[in-house]
C-alpha cells in the first residue's frame, strides 16, 4: 500500500525481452551476407571500405559522447555500427578512403549527434552522410568500377540505372538481365551488388520482427505500380518493374534503411502512408528526375514526414469516439 | 534612460547582441551570400551604409515621426538607401552585383536594419545611434566573414580568392550549396551558445 | 494639425525627398550601368570572334541575338550569336562565335549559368569544357561524346566531349548552339542581315 507508484512514463507500456543493443546486432547480422557478397565482388576495396566507415563511425560517436559528457556505454548498442557499416554499402567501391572518412563522421555528427543522438535523429543518419558526400563530391561518388568477378577491363563502368537512363538502354537492348540483378555482378555501391544477399538478411530480420513489413511491401507496391503503369504503355521504352525493384539501392533501401526505427512511423497506417510515398518518389526521380537513381533522396524526404505521420495516424485509442 | 557607456554601446554589436549569433537577425543575406568571402563583404558593407545611413536619418527626424506610420517612413527611408547601394554597385562594381544578385535589393527587408530603428534609433540622439549602427554593422560584417571564411575555405579550398589548402585537397562542393550554409550557421550558433553559457557560469 | 493630416504630410514628403533623390542617383548612374552592360557584350564578341573591332547588332529575338563582328575595314568577321536555353538548375546564356560563311564555330563562352557547382558549373570552365568548342565544323548540328573526355585532336570536327557526371548541363549548352545556330542559317538564307549585301558589293 505504502510503496504504491505510477509510472509515468509515454507509450509503449508493453515491454518484450527486446533491447536495443539486441535488435542493433540482429540487424547487424542480417547485413552480413549483403557485406560478404560486396567482399566477394570487390575483394580489398570492399573490406577496406566497410571497416574504415565502421570504425570513424565509431570514432565520430565517441568524440561526441565525451564533448557532451554523456556515458561511453551506449556506443555499445550498436547503432553506430550500424550506421558505418550501411553507409560503406551505399558507397562506390573506387571511392577514396578519405571521403568515406568524412561521410561516416558527417553520418554521425550532422545526422544522429547534433540532434541529440540516438532516438532523437529525424533523418537516417547513414543516408544524411550519403547525401553529405553525394552533394560535395558528385563526381567520385557517380565513377563506377565493375566488380572483380565481372570479366571486363575498362576503368569506368555505368551502372544499371544509368545505362537505363542516359544510355537509352531499353531501346537499345543493352539493359542489364534480371538474373544478374538478383544474383549479382553488376556495377554499383557495395551493398547493391546482389539482390539475394539482401534478401536473406531481411527474411532473418521479417522472420524475427524487427522490421516492420509493410515498409517493404509499401515502396515495392508503389514502385511497381508507378512504374508497371509506363512499362505497360510504352514497353520499348521504359523498364520493367521487376528491373526497378532489383536494380539500384532499392533492396537496401527498402529493407535496411526505410525501416529505421528511429526514423520510421510508428502506426501501421503511418507506416503505409509512408511507405508507398518513398516507393512513388523513387518512380518519379528514376523516370523523369536528373538523377538515375532516387532512393536515397525519397527516404530522406519521406523521413521529414515521419513526425506529422505519427502526429495524424495514430491508431483510435479504445474507446475513443470518431470526430467525424 | 541611456545608461551604457559610449564604448559599451559600441562593441555590443560585436558579441553581446550581435546581429547573426546573437539575435538571429539577418539570417537571409547570411545564409544566401557567404559562399565567398569577397560576397559575404560586399553584401556586409552595403548593409552597413543602409544601416547607419538609416540610423543617422531615423533618429534625426524621429520627432516628426508619428508613430502610426513609423514603420512604413521607416522602411521607405531604408528602401531610399538600398536602392543607392543597388545602382552604386552595379554602376561601378558588377562583378559583385552580378554575383549578390537578388540580395541587394532585399536588404530592405533585412531585420537588422528596421530592428535598429524601432528598437533604437527611433528613441536615441542622432549620436548614439550612429555609434550603435556602427557597432551593429561592424558585428554582422564580423559574422558574415566568419561564415563565409569557413564555406570559402571548405568549399573552393580558398580564401579571399587565394588558394590555402593544398593539392590534396579535394573541396567539398557542399560547403558553398544551400545545405553549407545552414550546416555552418548552425554548428557556429551552437558554439556561440556554449561560449556564451560557459561565460556566464563563470561570472 | 490633427493626426491623419500629419500622417500625410511625413510620408508625403519622406516620399518626395526620396523620389527626388533617386531620380538623381539614377540618373547619375544610368549611363554607366548601359556602358558596363555594352563593355560585357563587347568583350564576348571579341573573344568569340578574333579579330574584332567594331560589332554591330544584326538580329534580336527572344534568347536571341546576333551581332556581326568586322575588321578595321569593315570586312565580316564572323558572327556572334548571344543565345540563352534551359539548364540543369536555370537559363544559361552563352554566346559563341562563327565564321562569315557559318561553317565553323571559332569558339564559345558562358556568360550567366547557375549551374550545380563543381559539376555542371564546369561548363565555363575552359580546360574541362570549353576548349573543345574552338574551330568546329558547323556545317551539320554538332553532337556530344560521351566521357571518358578524349583529346581534342582525337575528337571527330563536329563532336565535343561531356563533362563527367553532368550530361544534362552538357546537353542544354549543346542544344543551345545547335538551335541558334539553325535559326541563324534560316534568317541568313532568308537575307536579314543587311550587313552582308553592302560587304558582297
Amino acid at each position: 500500500m505504502t510503496n504504491k507508484t505510477f509510472i509515468l512514463q509515454s507509450s509503449p507500456h508493453f515491454k518484450d525481452k527486446d533491447s536495443v543493443p539486441k535488435i542493433m546486432y540482429a540487424v547487424i547480422f542480417s547485413l552480413m551476407p549483403a557485406a560478404f557478397a560486396s567482399i566477394y565482388f570487390f575483394r580489398l576495396k570492399a573490406v577496406v571500405m566497410l571497416f574504415s566507415c565502421v570504425v570513424v563511425s565509431l570514432a565520430t560517436e565517441a568524440i561526441f559522447l565525451w564533448l557532451r559528457k554523456k556515458p561511453f556505454h551506449s556506443l555499445l548498442d550498436g547503432s553506430s555500427v550500424i550506421t558505418g557499416l550501411i553507409l560503406a554499402m551505399t558507397l562506390p567501391p573506387s571511392l577514396s578512403l578519405e571521403l568515406a572518412v568524412i561521410g561516416a563522421a558527417a553520418a554521425i555528427a550532422i545526422g544522429k549527434q547534433v540532434f541529440g543522438g540516438l532516438g532523437h535523429n529525424i533523418f537516417n543518419p547513414a543516408l544524411v552522410g550519403r547525401a553529405f558526400l553525394q552533394t560535395s563530391f558528385p563526381v567520385a561518388m557517380t565513377t563506377w568500377i565493375p566488380p572483380v568477378t565481372a570479366k571486363i577491363n575498362t576503368a569506368t563502368y555505368a551502372t544499371p540505372l544509368a545505362n537505363l537512363k542516359f544510355e537509352e538502354a531499353v531501346a537499345q537492348g543493352t539493359l542489364t538481365p534480371l538474373k544478374d540483378l538478383f544474383w549479382g555482378n553488376i556495377g554499383g555501391c557495395l551493398g547493391e551488388a546482389s539482390a539475394i544477399t539482401l534478401l536473406i538478411g531481411a527474411l532473418y530480420l521479417l522472420f524475427r520482427r524487427v522490421i516492420d513489413w509493410r515498409i517493404p511491401v509499401g515502396i515495392m507496391v508503389s514502385l511497381s505500380a508507378f512504374t508497371g503503369v509506363f512499362w505497360l504503355i510504352s514497353p520499348e521504352k521504359y523498364a520493367s518493374p521487376l528491373f526497378h525493384i532489383l536494380s539500384g539501392g532499392l533492396m537496401i533501401g527498402a529493407f535496411f534503411m526505410a525501416t529505421d526505427m528511429v526514423t520510421s512511423p510508428i502506426s501501421p497506417l503511418g507506416s503505409w502512408i509512408y511507405a508507398l510515398g518513398i516507393g512513388l518518389i523513387v518512380g518519379l526521380i528514376r523516370l523523369f528526375g536528373g538523377f538515375p537513381e532516387g532512393v536515397m533522396y525519397s527516404i530522406l524526404f519521406m523521413n521529414a514526414f515521419v513526425p506529422l505521420l505519427n502526429r495524424y495516424a495514430r491508431p483510435q485509442i479504445l474507446g475513443e469516439r470518431s470526430k467525424r | 534612460m541611456p545608461t551604457k557607456s559610449i564604448g559599451e554601446e559600441f562593441l555590443k554589436g560585436f558579441w553581446k547582441e550581435n546581429p547573426i549569433f546573437r539575435q538571429l537577425l539577418g539570417m537571409c543575406p547570411t545564409l544566401a551570400v557567404t559562399n565567398a568571402m569577397i560576397n559575404g563583404l560586399a553584401m556586409g558593407l552595403a548593409t552597413a551604409f543602409v544601416l547607419i545611413f538609416s540610423s543617422l536619418v531615423v533618429s534625426s527626424i524621429k520627432k516628426l515621426i508619428p508613430s502610426q506610420v513609423r514603420i512604413a517612413t521607416y522602411i521607405v527611408i531604408i528602401a531610399t538607401f538600398v536602392t543607392i547601394a543597388d545602382r552604386f554597385l552595379a554602376a561601378f562594381f558588377p562583378p559583385i552585383s552580378k554575383n549578390l544578385g537578388p540580395y541587394v535589393p532585399l536588404i530592405v527587408v533585412n531585420c537588422i536594419i528596421l530592428g535598429r530603428q524601432e528598437a533604437f534609433s527611433s528613441k536615441n540622439t542622432v549620436g548614439r545611434s550612429l555609434i550603435d549602427a556602427f557597432g551593429m554593422s561592424l558585428g554582422f560584417i564580423l559574422g558574415l566573414l566568419i561564415l563565409s571564411a569557413i564555406r570559402e575555405i571548405l568549399g573552393f579550398g580558398t580564401f579571399f580568392g587565394f588558394q590555402v589548402m593544398g593539392q590534396w585537397f579535394k573541396p567539398w562542393i557542399i560547403m558553398i550549396l544551400p545545405p553549407g550554409a545552414f550546416i555552418t550557421l548552425g554548428i557556429l550558433l551552437a558554439l556561440a551558445l556554449q561560449i556564451e553559457r560557459k561565460t556566464k557560469a563563470r561570472r | 494639425m490633427n493626426l491623419s493630416a500629419r500622417m500625410i504630410a511625413v510620408l508625403t514628403s519622406v516620399g518626395l525627398l526620396s523620389g527626388g533623390f533617386l531620380s538623381t542617383v539614377g540618373l547619375l548612374t544610368k549611363e554607366r550601368i548601359a556602358l558596363n552592360k555594352q563593355k560585357e557584350i563587347e568583350e564576348a564578341i571579341l573573344a568569340v570572334v578574333p579579330g574584332t573591332e567594331s560589332s554591330q547588332k544584326l538580329y534580336e529575338e527572344k534568347d536571341l541575338s546576333i551581332y556581326g563582328g568586322k575588321d578595321e575595314d569593315g570586312n565580316l568577321l564572323g558572327f556572334a550569336i548571344h543565345a540563352s536555353g534551359v539548364g540543369f538548375q536555370d537559363k544559361i546564356t552563352l554566346m559563341f562565335g562563327t565564321n562569315a560563311s557559318l561553317t565553323r564555330i571559332t569558339n564559345l563562352t558562358i556568360l550567366d549559368q547557375k549551374e550545380t557547382p563543381g559539376l555542371g558549373a564546369k561548363i565555363t570552365d575552359r580546360e574541362s569544357f570549353l576548349k573543345y568548342w574552338e574551330n568546329k565544323d558547323c556545317s551539320q548540328p554538332l553532337s556530344l561524346r560521351k566521357p571518358p573526355a578524349i583529346s581534342p585532336e582525337d575528337l571527330s570536327s563536329s563532336e565535343v566531349n561531356t563533362i563527367t557526371g553532368a550530361t544534362i548541363s552538357s546537353e542544354s549548352v549543346l542544344n543551345t548552339v545547335n538551335l541558334s545556330l539553325e535559326r541563324l542559317k534560316r534568317l541568313k538564307t532568308e537575307g536579314k542581315f543587311a550587313i552582308e549585301e553592302r560587304n558582297a558589293n
